[in-house]
Formats: C-alpha cells, structure tokens, sequence
C-alpha cells in the first residue's frame, strides 16, 4: 500500500531544501491567516499567493490534482446546497430552483479557501519526509509521547494495512462474501476487526521489548539537523509578514481598523 | 463526518484547538501519572494504527456500504490513550487523505475525542458495578459505548456545521435540519453499538486484557 504522500518528498526545490522547522511555522502561520479570511476581495491575493508558493516547491500539478480530488466531493455537495437554499437574492430562477446570490458568494469564499489551505498543506507535507517532519515539529517541543506515539503509528500503519489485506484474502477464500447486512456478516467482520487489534496488540508487546533493548528512552535526542541558515530564517519572516498582511487587510476591509 | 478546512469561521476553529489542548493536556497528565508511562506508548501507537485501518473495514448495507468511525470502541481500548490516538488519527487523515483538515483538527478531535471519553466512562461502570465476568452485560456497555459514541459525535458534527455555515438560513429551518441529519444517524449508530458489542464480546474470550483499559499499562509494567 502507497499512501503517496511522500512520493514527491525528496525533489529539490527552494521549498525542499527550506528548514522543516522553519516551512512548518511560516506555512503554518499563512493556513491559519487564511482561514481567519472572510472578505472576497481579499480572495485574489489568496489565489495569487497559493499559486507562487506551490510553483516554487516543483511539485507535480496532477500531483495536486489527484490529492484535491476526493475532499472535493464534499465541497460540490456544498456547491449545490449554498446556492439554492441560502440567501434571499435571487439570480437566476428554473422553475421551482432559484440560484441565490449570498448563497453563491458564501459557496465562493468556503471554496476557494478550501482549495487554498489544503494546496499549501500539500506542501508543507509533501516536500519533506514525514518522519522529518514528525522530529521538527517534536523539537518545536510537542510532547514526547504525542510524537513517539506519532512516529510508531505512522511506522506501523503500512504494516497493520498489510495485516487486513491478508486477513481478507483469507475470509474470500474461505468463502465469506460480504453481502446482505445480517448478524453472520456483522459478527465476521468484528472478528476481523477484533483480529486485527490483538494482532497489533500482540505486535506492540514484541516492539516495545525490541525498544527497550535498544535504549529506548535513555539516548538524548539532538536536533543538530534542525540548524537553521540565513535563508530559512528569512523565508520564514517573509511568509509570516505576508500571513499578518491578510490579517490586516480582512481587518481593515471588516472596519475594524483604518476607515 | 469530518469537517473540511475553508467550512467554519477561524474562531470556531480556536474554539475547537482550545478544547482539543485541554483534553490532550488532561490524558498527557493522566498518562504521566501511571508508573512507567512509556511502557504504554507502543501499545497506543500500534492500536492507532489498528484502529486507523479498522476504519476502512466496509459493513454492506444494501443497496449501500459504511465504514465504521469505531470512536466508542477506541475509548474503550485506549482509555486515556484515546484522544491523542484520536488527535493523531485525524492528523494521519488530513494529511494523507486530505480528510478532515488542519485546521478544523482541533474541532474534528474534540468532536470525536470526548465522546470516546466519554464511552470509556460508560464501559468502565461495567467493572463499577462488578458485571466483567458476564458476556452479555459486556456486550450491554460495549453496545452503549459505541452508539453513544458515534451519536455524541454525529450530533456535535451536524450542529458545527449548521450554526456556522453562512448566509441567511433562518432559525426554525436550521432547527428542523440538525434535528433531521442526527435522526438519519441512528441506524448508524445502532450499526455501531452492534458491532462494538460484538468486538468486546471477542476482545474478551480472545484477549480480555484489551479491555482493561488503562489499568492493562500497570499489568504490562508488571510483567515486563
């Protein structure tokens, strides 16, 4: 199993060889001052943005594409309800359905910030690899359990997918099929589940004494590869003076300050 | 039932990682608290996985199929484990599969953290009231966990959504509309307490000490 997200992960571009722990807080930083947005007309400089950064990181466009593609589902019901049900402004009307207005522009904001956070998500997590990432965010100072915890889960569910897939062959061969919804079908597929959590279960007992055995817990962790140079640094101010840029603009454009 | 990035204005957004930070703050202390608290960590990182690729088990309900959230169940297993498990399930998700989103994680974790607490309460009255021994009461709690679970979440999910979604839709039709998605989620939920039952039912003839809980982490210190 390919979860594909590390496919792209070892490129060289000017956003791969930026500092993870410096991509992490300035990406961060523009996500969330995106999602603070709630003026259209702040929406064009979002796009532009977006569009630069993405550029600059030579990441695959059908890359992004294929990635979008199935949390867009979601987004096109919403294109559907938005416009139809909500507003009063009617723009267009067929029959008993009117397009309304405010219902269109809200559709309009929710998907183009949508479009916007995810791209730059792909790549704050698709130019570097995970476990990197997992060590930067971890010498950010995340707690030590939530990253160890972290890295093993991440470690192991390739492992565990491996596990299921086996377990079902086995099921199809013995001749279960999954049709028609009744107690026998309910009580087979717990007992996959079921399986496959003792398996895990059983799994981690033999890592952690493997852990263990190793030093576990005892070795100090470095963060030398962290070493930011100049350039990470600058990058990192950059896009956050761009991120408090869209804060002020939505404020100013909502009145809070300025005019 | 995660809420994408874009959908909900950024305080609701703070207000959900504020929620999220108290209860992983609460289980961390809880974690620390226990005699080795490392000897847990491998246990809850490989059952995450588990619990993470549980989800994609299809149950046909025909002419359809659903997957399972198994929320409930994780809060039974995990214990005090369950909302970082949870936390770092959906980060996995977002992340890999663009499901859910960075930052509506903290509103998505606490939509579905604190009702796995919340189950993992419920399922522990069974060693409350002294019923562990007994197949069918642990099939009662395990059906309780995992509907409430799913209920609890479903309900916090539909009600985000709804409130904050904007443009004018007035209040009794917002009313009528969360009312009608969380009706529409009781089978759901049944499907979920079944199943859950039934795994307990096997996690208990087949490896009672999953379903210990957090006390099971005193029991592996023990014996390791």
């Amino acid at each position: 199993m390919d979860i594909g997200l590390e496919t792209y992960a070892k490129l060289d571009s000017p956003v791969h060889r930026w500092g993870v722990r410096q991509k992490l807080i300035g990406l961060a930083a523009l996500i969330f001052a995106f999602a603070f947005i709630q003026d259209l007309r702040v929406l064009p400089a979002m796009i532009v943005v977006t569009a630069i950064i993405f550029a600059i990181s030579r990441l695959p466009f059908p890359f992004l594409v294929s990635r979008l593609r199935y949390p867009g589902i979601f987004v096109l019901a919403l294109a559907v309800v938005l416009p139809l049900f909500s507003g009063t402004t009617i723009l267009v009307s067929l029959g008993p359905l009117a397009v309304r207005q405010e219902g269109l522009l809200a559709f309009l904001l929710i998907f183009v910030k949508f479009v916007c956070i995810l791209t730059l998500s792909i790549v704050l997590f698709g130019t570097a690899p995970f476990l990197k990432t997992i060590k930067a965010t971890r010498s950010l100072g995340l707690s030590p359990i939530l990253a160890d915890m972290m890295l093993l889960s991440y470690r192991y569910i390739y492992e565990v997918a491996n596990d299921l897939t086996k377990m079902q062959t086995a099921m199809r061969l013995r001749g279960f099929r999954a049709h028609g919804f009744n107690k026998r079908t309910l009580n087979s597929l717990a007992t996959l589940a079921g399986s496959l959590l003792v398996r895990s279960y059983e799994r981690s007992e033999r890592v952690y004494q493997a852990m263990i055995l190793r030093g576990y817990g005892r070795a100090k962790i470095s963060y030398e590869e962290f070493k930011a140079g100049t350039a990470d640094i600058m990058a990192m101010t950059g896009v956050i003076v761009v991120a408090v840029g869209f804060v002020l603009a939505e404020l100013f454009l909502r009145g809070v300050i300025g005019g | 039932m995660h809420i994408p990035d874009g959908i909900v204005p950024l305080s609701v957004a703070a207000a959900g990682y504020a929620v999220t930070a108290g209860a992983t703050w609460y289980s961390l202390r809880k974690i620390n608290q226990q005699e080795d608290p490392q000897a847990g960590i491998p246990k809850a990182a490989l059952l995450t996985s588990a619990f993470f690729v549980a989800s994609w088990i299809h149950i046909p309900v025909p002419p359809t199929s659903v997957h399972l959230i198994l929320n409930g169940l994780l809060g039974t297993v995990l214990g005090f484990y369950a909302f970082p498990a949870i936390l770092i399930g959906l980060f996995f998700q977002a992340i890999m599969f663009q499901h859910g989103g960075l930052t509506t994680l903290g509103v998505n974790a606490a939509m579905m953290g604190i009702p796995a607490l919340l189950a993992y309460g419920i399922f522990q009255l069974r060693t409350r009231f002294n019923l562990q021994d007994s197949q069918l009461w642990t099939g009662v709690f395990g059906f309780l966990a995992g509907s409430i679970g799913l209920a609890l979440a479903a309900a916090i999910a539909f009600t985000i959504l709804i409130t904050t979604i904007p443009g004018n839709i007035d209040v009794a039709a917002e009313r009528a509309s969360i009312t009608a998605l969380i009706v529409a989620h009781m089978p759901l939920a049944i499907i979920e307490g079944i199943f859950t039952a039934m795994l307990v039912v096997f996690l208990m003839r087949v490896k009672p000490e999953l379903l210990e809980g957090a006390s099971t982490q005193k029991a592996a210190v023990a014996s390791s």
